[in-house]
């Protein structure tokens, strides 16, 4: 995969016209800068929340199924039958 | 029935307990791993391998219901197949997010093609396919086989997945099994084991809810059905 980033001077606290980045060139491998600790949070956030939202859709789910239930076990019993 | 209450009660509890501890282990005792594996992002690790572990546990079981179903088709048999394809699905889709943000601190990038990672996400698509073909194609006896039919072919991708690593090398690490390092501190190989537990006991009580679910439904399905031929007749 590839990656963009600007050439610029190795020393950042001088900055003169001639130092400014005139190109964007691609590196291989990527950017390092990431926080491993940001993508931990992120990684377990997406899980759980993948998770919960499986037991919330399950839970929802179950519980219209019982609702429909009890409403047809109702209209069955005031329901005309056959004699 | 009080006793399967007992005992769905009993897994949630142990599933509870199993992730607490899991979730203290990963947080506060397990160490971080070297740089090169992604230091404090390697931690994912130990949700994500047994992420996938719970995975083939779910295909599994979508293989046996399938195969049992085709062999003669009965609604319990089909609902484990439903059951297993879709927790396979969610357990597919936490190993497949969790892996690229692990893979960003240890590869500087999230994806790359590599075979696991490509096999992995064909398996993923097929149990995707399944449910979504249970979700719109109605549930009749022929829509039912087809889903089951694909439930066998699918799982058929599973071993490729496993193998893929040793068999055409690739990016994806080889830490356990054969022609791994293994893990070095003692703490690491009590946390894997710890979250391939978890996952276990998550897995099945996933599993048994979604079984359930797909069981109440075609009982009410077919309780409207007869509810609706019963009130016609009554009319007449």
């Amino acid at each position: 995969m590839t990656n963009f980033s600007m050439q610029s001077s190795p020393d950042s606290t001088v900055r003169t016209p001639e130092s400014r980045s005139t190109e964007f060139v691609p590196v291989e491998g990527g950017s390092e800068g990431t926080s491993a600790g940001t993508l931990l949070v992120t990684a377990y956030f997406v899980m759980w929340a993948v998770l919960l939202g499986f037991l919330f859709m399950t839970w929802r789910r179950q519980g219209r199924i019982e609702q429909r239930m009890a409403e047809l076990d109702a209209e069955l019993r005031r329901a005309p039958r056959k004699p | 029935m009080k006793t399967k209450t007992l005992l769905f009660s009993t897994l949630f509890a142990f599933t509870a307990f199993a992730f607490s501890v899991l979730l203290y282990l990963i947080f506060f005792v397990v160490p971080q791993a070297q740089i090169a594996a992604g230091g404090l992002a390697q931690k994912i690790f130990y949700f994500h391998a047994p992420s996938g572990y719970a995975m083939y546990l779910s295909g599994a079981f979508c293989f046996v219901g399938s195969a049992l179903y085709l062999a003669a088709p009965s609604d319990s048999r089909n609902a484990l197949a439903r059951a297993g394809a879709e927790c396979a699905v969610v357990f597919g889709i936490m190993m497949l997010t969790s892996g690229p943000l692990w893979a960003k601190k240890a590869w500087g990038v999230y994806w790359a093609w590599d075979p696991r990672l490509t096999t992995t996400l064909l398996s993923v698509l097929v149990y995707v396919a399944i449910v979504v073909l249970r979700a719109f194609s109605g549930d009749g006896e022929a829509e039912r086989k087809f889903a089951a039919a694909l439930g066998v072919l699918g799982t058929v991708n599973l071993p490729i997945i496993h193998y893929s690593v040793q068999k055409w090398g690739g990016n994806h690490p080889t830490v356990i099994g054969k022609g791994g390092g293994g893990l070095a501190h003692p703490m690491m190989k009590l946390t894997l084991g710890i979250g391939f537990l978890s996952m276990t006991l998550l897995a099945l009580l996933l599993v048994w809810m979604r079984t359930r679910l797909a069981v109440s439904a075609t009982a009410l399905a077919r309780a409207e059905e007869e509810a609706m031929a019963l009130t016609a007749d009554g009319e007449e």
